[in-house]
């Protein structure tokens, strides 16, 4: 039982923890689409050469 | 044997035009296409290729009057409207991207305006087709933008400032947050609830209750205070107004449980049930999020459709040259001219002799008008033929753009007749449930007045309005999403349910079952025929006619001379003058009335004053796969029809090549609708497929209208579904899909019913105890949310 009380607030922590991170990822557009990020990893080379061409300004 | 456009995937014509990708040569259809791929290897995007899940969009020839339309961006009037300031020098704007098909074109579009310096950060959205983009000022401008995408093949337009506040991404990131928060409460709930139910096997001390019981408490407050908000907010509104909406009983239930469930807890015996609120809140509002994601879809569509909104017109100068302004710019008194197929900028006087218009957008009168010099054009209607001269004399927000704008509000607030008629079932169907939990509360407590709490609570819990709730936009979603990955954009979600029910199908013949290619230049008295067709082209892309811009496209010249004074004479031909030539194009009947030419009664023939220069053929071909449309079509039973205002033997041709036995030829758009109308009265279902000018009334005045995403602006502005890509195959799965949605839906209303007829007696009577109660309810709303999985899968029929 002495383990049970100690899980519990763990527990109920953890998911404190986890419902914060959710919010913070809807709030960082990671949910705003879905569809198109998927493909973007595919071509990490060319995204980089794409970047040099561009100073950031 | 490659037969398709390596780019756009159209088959290829005879002349056929090569280009170098990646290293291979390919072979394409039109310099547009050719151009487009040029470009993109060009780039070094060429791996867009080898990405791509569907070919591309047939680029469209920039023309003149295009690159006037991006240039115009440049005038600060104009772009405040659809720029934000970032201070720093940066700009803002969002633009809605046409003919984006698949990611590999959010890739491409990313790319392509990644390596134009000065543009900060570009973030493509495939499913709205929006393209959020920074850039500064300074270094590039918006026309380049524009400019660097049309040369990529896609053709894009700025949307209003208002766009960028994206109103309904604030309201997705709430629902998503409210969803989360309630299903990790309702996860935790069971998880403490579960102790509880196991106490019988002797798991926990009776002292370890109390604690569990204030544990799931606290993991359904949250819940309950939060999650459940929209619901007690919508109940609170709802009896201000002294109404009854769905949100009244909903909000009812969920304070009644967790209130009683507080009580039970406080007085420490009896049952909570703060699993089953939260699950409840749970899986209702997954049921409005699933709605409200189909709603945004449908919004999506619905802006893309806003831009018919003319917020650019061509002024006259002094000197009678055009200049393209804002229509905001415009003032009474001014001369503006209007082309061809383009919307009427706003109230005025007609200045050309004679021209037809369509009133349609503004008075729902579908027939083209006839309009003689002196008569008024009204903001919003599409000229047919043209183009015109007009001098303005009203404006602003009592007309066009007034009129537009409510257009698209009023079809953003139209909520799918489905989901009314489903949140009308739940509305009724809680108010018995809190009839019967009082019932039972009542008679209980004079049978045994232990048991009455317990068992109203549970009648409570185990009726479920979820699965009501959840069966119509559970299925709706679905069907959405899987018609949109075969290019098929429901913009009114009711069409789901009218295409379900149709049996007849009507096609427009031109543009729609066939288009036009120009196959041969035959000319006259050593005219070469690059040079006939340059002139051609200069006048056939003042038009809209399918057979004009057969031979504009045909044509590789990016810079055409200019042709002034085009008119066009319907059905028969355009004049006008190019490089000080009169030029008349058209059927023999009309460029050269006088020689008697036989053999060329089927050619389009370019003439000036001095005689005949060229003849060009340009024939009909079917489009790619159409037979096995027809023939899929006439598999589930539908009957079909060709409407043409084509001749006779034409459109015996086609009709004898589908094997369509109904087809009427030389019909025009108001012997369309009167045929439309005849059908309808003899209780057909009407399905009307058309790409054209003269297609739209036929689309709007069909149950459901189809457009094709290539087709005209008006006919996409009325009709129901967007076909993309031009594959009319996807019609047969929509139809499909349409009928299994149907088909689940029902399933689903009945289930629920059935399971709610079952477990509410049994409740009421005491039989039910409260694990069962929850895992009745979960399982009922999972079944519902199971069976609109199946749609698409080919499961059901």
């Amino acid at each position: 039982m002495n383990a049970v009380l100690m899980l519990i607030p763990l527990a109920l922590l953890l998911l404190v923890l986890a419902v914060g991170a959710f919010f913070w990822a809807v709030d960082h557009a990671q949910f705003d689409d879905l569809l198109t990020p998927g493909l973007l990893p595919l071509d990490e080379a060319e995204k980089h050469a794409g970047r040099e061409e561009d100073p950031p300004p | 044997m490659k037969t398709l456009c390596w780019h756009c995937g159209e088959p290829l014509l005879a002349t056929i035009v090569h280009a170098s990708v990646g290293g291979e040569d390919r072979a394409m259809c039109c310099h547009g296409c050719r151009a487009a791929a040029e470009w993109i290897e060009q780039l070094g995007l060429a791996d867009y290729y080898s990405l791509r899940t569907q070919p591309a969009a047939k680029p469209v020839l920039a023309d003149a009057a295009d690159r006037d339309g991006r240039r115009a961006w440049q005038r600060d009037e104009l772009a405040r409207h659809v720029v934000r300031d970032l201070s720093d020098g940066r700009r803002e704007t969002m633009l809605f991207v046409e003919d984006v098909r698949c990611t590999a074109c959010v890739w491409l579009i990313e790319r392509a305006l990644q390596s134009l310096p000065g543009v900060a950060s570009v973030q493509v959205n495939a499913l709205a087709r929006r393209a959020r983009i920074t850039w500064v000022e300074e270094r590039v401008s918006l026309s380049q933008i524009l400019e660097r995408l049309a040369r990529t093949g896609y053709r894009a337009w700025p949307l209003h400032a208002r766009a960028l506040d994206d109103i309904r991404r604030q309201e997705a990131r709430d629902a998503l947050k409210r969803l989360a928060v309630a299903g990790f409460g309702a996860m935790q709930a069971m998880m403490f609830a579960a102790v509880l139910y196991l106490r019988g096997a002797g798991a926990v001390d009776a002292s370890a209750e109390g604690l569990f019981r204030w544990l799931g408490f606290i993991v359904a407050t949250p819940v309950v205070l939060y999650s459940a908000r929209p619901f007690f907010k919508g109940a609170a509104r709802s009896l201000a107004a002294r109404q009854l909406s769905m949100d009244v009983p909903v909000a009812a239930a969920i304070a009644l449980i967790y209130a009683a469930s507080f009580v039970e807890a406080w007085r420490g015996g009896g049952h909570v049930y703060f699993d089953s609120v939260s699950m409840f809140v749970f899986f209702l509002l997954a049921g409005r999020y699933l709605e409200m994601r189909a709603r945004h879809h449908a919004g999506d569509l619905v802006d893309a459709l806003a831009r018919l909104s003319p917020s650019v017109a061509d002024r006259r100068r002094e000197d009678h040259s055009l200049e393209r302004v804002g229509v905001h710019e415009l003032r009474a008194g001014d001369r503006v001219h209007v082309g061809e197929g383009g919307l009427v900028p706003a109230d005025g006087v007609l200045l050309s002799s004679v021209c037809r218009v369509d009133e349609a957008l503004v008075s729902g009168e579908s027939a083209p008008i006839f309009r003689r010099r002196g008569d008024m054009l009204i903001a919003g209607s599409v000229l047919v033929d043209g183009p015109v001269d007009l001098q303005v004399e009203r404006l602003g927000a009592d007309t066009v753009l007034a009129g537009i704008a409510g257009l698209v509000e009023r079809a953003q607030l139209e909520r799918p007749q489905l989901a009314r008629a489903g949140e009308q079932a739940t509305r009724h169907f809680v108010v018995r449930v809190l009839g019967l939990t009082v019932l039972t509360a009542v008679a209980w407590s004079v049978v045994d007045p232990s048991r009455a709490f317990a068992a109203a609570l549970a009648v409570l819990v185990v009726s479920c309005p979820c699965a009501f709730a959840l069966a119509v936009p559970a299925a709706i979603t679905r069907a959405l999403n899987v018609l949109a990955r075969c290019g098929v954009l429901v913009v009114k979600p009711d069409a789901i349910a009218a295409l379900a029910q149709t049996s007849h199908v009507v096609f427009d013949k031109t543009g729609t079952l066939t288009t036009p290619h120009l196959v041969d230049v035959q000319t006259f008295n050593g005219v070469s025929p690059e040079s006939a067709l340059r002139l051609a082209a200069a006048l056939a892309r003042e038009s809209h006619h399918p057979l004009a811009r057969a031979i504009a496209g045909a044509c590789s010249e990016a810079a055409l001379p200019a042709a002034a004074q085009v008119r066009s004479t319907l059905g028969l031909g355009l004049c006008g003058v190019v490089d000080g030539r009169e030029l008349k194009l058209g059927s023999s009947r009309f460029a050269a009335p006088d020689e008697s030419l036989l053999g060329y009664a089927d050619e389009i023939l370019l003439a000036d004053q001095a005689g005949v220069i060229a003849a060009f053929r340009v024939s009909e071909q079917l489009r790619p796969g159409m037979r096995d449309v027809i023939d899929a079509l006439k598999a589930q039973g539908m009957q079909l029809q060709i409407l043409s205002g084509d001749a006779p033997a034409k459109v015996a041709d086609i009709a004898a090549k589908l094997d369509i036995a109904s087809w009427r030829a030389r019909a025009s758009p108001a012997d369309k609708l009167s045929e439309l109308g005849a059908m309808r009265t003899q209780g057909a279902h009407v399905l009307a497929v058309g790409d054209g000018v003269n297609d739209a009334p036929v689309l709007a005045g069909a149950h459901v209208g189809v457009a094709l995403a290539s087709g005209a602006e008006i006919a996409r502005a009325s009709s129901d579904i967007v076909v993309a890509g031009e594959r009319l195959g996807a019609l047969v799965t929509a139809r499909r899909i349409a009928r299994e949605t149907v088909a689940v839906i029902q399933q689903n209303q009945r289930w629920a019913l059935l399971y709610n007829l079952v477990a509410m007696p049994l409740a009421a009577l005491g039989f039910v105890p409260p694990w069962l109660a929850a895992l009745g309810m979960s399982f009922s709303s999972l079944c519902v949310i199971g069976n609109a999985l199946r749609i698409g899968t080919g499961a059901t029929a």
